[in-house]
């Protein structure tokens, strides 16, 4: 099968990469935050 | 609609970043990784009916443990059976079917609690969900190991990470909704589960829509294949139907479940283990927060080292994980024995993170054994391992503990022989892994045969990679 070398990423498509992590990553890091709180309970 | 989950209308234009494929994943497995913080809903379960306190018709915790033990063997049934329709139909179909169980799944279940029917969470959130479990786990997989052909760990180590991820959303979430909605008639379960389900269901369609497949013959800008192969890496294809003959196959098989089975029993059981091995020492509160410690140190492994095994290579990445785990399981009864917490707490916490990493690098592991090509539907049969780890890792972990104690054995050192225990099984998996060689040469699928009868499947596969 032939290869073709893909064209760099438009550069509008960043900023969307930016949103959709902030999506995901807003979440996954209140989900760490409220871990890491239940986590210090074992050092008190 | 059909056209628009069509796997043709998954490849992705000229100028797609790559980098939008890890948070659609991300989506998918932060919904579904709520299965492991479904224990937060056992004790109001247990009140239903009686509200303050458990009530006669209550449910018992080990009716509720089933639906915890449906999750993960549906899973591990649901990805072996679905994985070659998924590599067919492609990961948006696979992606929004999973929404469907998974979301609909908790509407199901809140009915039953509405109801007060135990066989309606089985079915909603045991089958149906377990259903969505397995196929949005596995949904991504071939498709990010195509997108990152430079970064095949690292990859599947993001959206695996998610899965351990959606426990830390899920279980405070769960637990302020349940806060919310509780008052003098209800525990506030069922409307948990409605909401719930309708976040899950939107966020995993959002994830299935956001999925793409890269065109044929793609590979990253400015990356070009490694010159000289690799043995332990196949530029070639195996098919599903014939990797499962393979010794590889069955070698990675108990990999993971060896990986899985000492990680899980220790997981499941870490609550009660250090209270009773630190006794008096370790309050509930300080246990419930080295459970939340090792979730961490459970989901930093999972991208720590699936990253890791890009440049180690995953055959060394696993003789790590057994070599050292081997050697922290053996020490477990002596920081018990020195009543040492700060020691007891660092050696789990690593290997949590092993456990976790075995999770995430074993996809990169099958792709580079067996190809891009039907490596999702080889994960999902190879994660019956993981149902089986399921069963295994508990019962020996509590049965050996038991089994002490009946024995006249003092709690504190009840665990001792089953740290050792533990530590054989990772003997076996080391044994395991050392065993794995590339496939033989008659597996592949020949250069000018065609994919199968899996239809379009491995169109987008890169060949470079």
């Amino acid at each position: 099968m032939q290869q073709t070398e893909d064209a760099q990423a438009r550069p509008g498509q960043w900023l969307l990469v930016a949103v959709a992590w902030t999506l995901v990553g807003v979440p996954l890091l209140w989900g760490v935050f409220m871990t890491f709180q239940k986590a210090m309970l074992l050092f008190k | 609609m059909a056209g628009l989950l069509d796997r043709e209308r998954t490849i992705a234009r000229p100028g797609f970043n790559r980098w939008l494929v890890p948070p659609a994943a991300l989506a998918i497995h932060l919904s579904i990784g709520q299965a492991y913080a479904y224990s937060v809903f056992k004790l109001p379960l247990t009140r239903v009916l009686g509200i303050t306190e458990p009530a006669a018709g209550d449910w018992t915790q080990k009716q509720l443990q089933w639906i915890f033990t449906l999750f993960f063997v549906v899973l591990g049934l649901s990805a072996a059976l679905f994985g070659r329709w998924l590599e067919r139909v492609g990961p948006r179909k696979a992606g929004v079917v999973a929404a469907f169980c998974w979301g609909g799944g908790y509407m199901i279940s809140a009915l039953g609690v509405h109801l007060h029917s135990i066989w309606l969470l089985y079915l909603g959130n045991g089958v149906i969900g377990g259903t969505g479990l397995g196929l949005g786990y596995i949904s991504p997989v071939s498709t990010l190991i195509k997108w990152f052909p430079d970064r095949r760990g690292m990859a599947t180590g993001m959206a695996i990470m998610g899965f351990g991820g959606g426990a830390m959303i899920g279980a405070p979430l769960a637990d302020a909704l349940m806060k919310h909605y509780a008052s003098a008639t209800s525990v506030g379960v069922w409307q948990t589960f409605v909401t719930m389900g309708g976040i899950y269901f939107v966020a995993m369609l959002c994830g299935a829509f956001g999925y793409r497949l890269p065109p044929p013959g793609w590979k990253p800008f400015g990356w070009t294949a490694p010159v000289r192969q690799r043995a332990m890496i196949t530029l070639r294809n195996v098919h599903v139907d014939r990797a499962i003959r393979t010794p590889q196959f069955w070698l990675l098989w108990l990999v993971l479940c060896m990986n899985v089975s000492a990680g899980i029993g220790v997981l499941e059981q870490a609550s009660p283990m250090i209270q009773e091995v630190f006794s008096g020492a370790v309050s509930a509160s300080a246990a419930a927060g080295f459970v939340g410690l090792l979730s961490l140190f459970n989901i930093g492994g999972r991208i720590f080292w699936a990253s890791l095994s890009d440049y180690l290579g995953r055959k060394r990445t696993y003789l790590a994980f057994f070599s050292l785990g081997f050697l922290l399981y053996a020490a477990v009864p002596f920081a018990g024995k020195i009543g040492s917490v700060p020691l007891f707490v660092a050696i789990f916490c690593v290997i949590l993170t092993m456990y976790g990493g075995g999770f995430a690098t074993i996809p990169a592991y099958l792709a580079d054994m067996f190809g891009t090509q039907y490596v999702g539907a080889i994960h999902g049969r190879l994660l019956t391992a993981w149902s089986t780890a399921g069963v295994l890792g508990p019962v020996l972990v509590n049965y050996i503990r038991q089994y002490q104690i009946d024995r006249g054995v003092p709690p504190a050192d009840a665990y001792n022989v089953t740290m050792y225990v533990l530590a054989g099984l990772l003997v076996v998996g080391f044994l395991s892994n050392l065993a794995v060689k590339p496939v033989a040469e008659r597996h592949y699928l020949a250069e000018t045969e065609p994919a199968g009868g899996s239809g379009p499947a491995g169109r987008g596969a890169p060949q470079g990679a």
